[in-house]
């Protein structure tokens, strides 16, 4: 009888008479989605105006969730630079290298240089480090507590070494 | 009803408390389903079951995505030192496939988190569709008409 009613209620019917609606009511399942009832939260939240509490405001910063927000700001910075780039390629009339050279005129000094250049390399070597940590999450591995600020800190000196490696290359 | 029936012949009190209950869930239902269910078998009124199935088909969609969005994070990863020792076509058009595919799966998990409304999510999405669009053109016409992203990164650091 159990394994009757199981296995309707898994396939989401029900075969019965109402009088025994006390059966069915464990075979219908919920009408909406999470999705679903996310917008109606929002919806309703909005409609009514209400102030958001105070959240990032108010709760102590960790390093965890320092880097999760650096990871965030990297790859949106690198994917609108890798757009701008790309726009720039499509829009402007002559070819990379006569840009390059362009740039190369301006004689803007070492230290400006290597200063961009870590601008570039630092959010590159960030992102793909913190990704591959990212990734042995994504496996299961590496969260216990000490593990998490244990790899972040691996993570954020190899980001800093390899832009300044970067720096000196070439 | 005999499911729990049994029950409570096993488990005395327990049993009894949750007949009690279930029956109380139940009795806004028997006479939910008394009043409406007049001109269509019961089976068509389990309005949840159409939404269980899509919400199945939306969970199976949404876990491909997850899996989508890993295996082009590890290309990704691999096309780092592929374009460090065989620059060259090859390598251009691999980057500017995962680099737009990775950009454009990113974004589109920071709008899913800070946008919210049907509307707005909509035209958000819509935007980042035409931004990706546009980047891959550019990158791919930059391979094709220019020096390729490969020797493009190795030009700039040679300053």
């Amino acid at each position: 009888m159990a394994l009757l009613l199981r296995t309707f209620t898994r396939q989401g019917t029900c075969l019965f008479r109402p009088q025994f609606g006390i059966l069915c009511r464990h075979a219908v399942p919920m009408g909406t989605t999470a999705n679903e009832e996310m917008n109606t939260f929002w919806a309703k939240n909005n409609k009514l105006n209400r102030p958001m509490s105070p959240h990032l405001t108010i709760y102590k910063w960790s390093m965890p969730m320092m880097m999760s927000i650096t990871h965030r700001g990297t790859g949106v910075g690198l994917s609108g630079g890798i757009s701008a780039f790309a726009l720039l390629a499509l829009v402007l009339p002559g070819n990379y290298p006569y840009y390059l050279d362009l740039i190369h005129s301006l004689s803007v000094g070492p230290a400006l240089l290597s200063l961009a250049k870590f601008g570039i390399a630092f959010p590159v070597s960030y992102h793909t480090l913190n990704g591959i940590r990212h990734l042995f999450w994504d496996s299961g591995k590496g969260f216990k507590i000490p593990e998490v600020y244990r790899s972040g800190y691996v993570v954020i000196v190899l980001s800093i070494l390899t832009s300044i490696a970067a720096i000196g290359y070439m | 009803m005999a499911a729990i029936v049994r029950i409570s012949s096993v488990c005395h009190r327990g049993g009894k408390l949750l007949f009690y209950r279930s029956s109380l869930l139940a009795r806004p239902l028997v006479t939910q389903q008394k009043d409406q269910d007049r001109s269509y078998p019961l089976t068509a009124r389990i309005h949840g079951s159409s939404s269980l199935r899509a919400a199945g088909s939306v969970s199976k969609a949404a876990s491909l995505h997850w899996t989508g969005e890993r295996v082009v994070s590890v290309l990704l990863l691999a096309l780092g030192p592929a374009a460090y020792y065989f620059p060259g076509p090859a390598v251009d058009y691999s980057l500017a496939a995962a680099l737009t595919l990775h950009g454009h799966w990113g974004i589109g998990q920071v709008l899913t988190d800070y946008v919210h409304g049907e509307p707005k999510i909509k035209m958000a999405n819509a935007g980042l569709f035409l931004l990706s669009t546009v980047t891959f053109a550019g990158l791919c016409y930059f391979n094709y008409n220019d020096v390729g992203i490969c020797k493009a990164v190795a030009l700039l650091w040679s300053k």
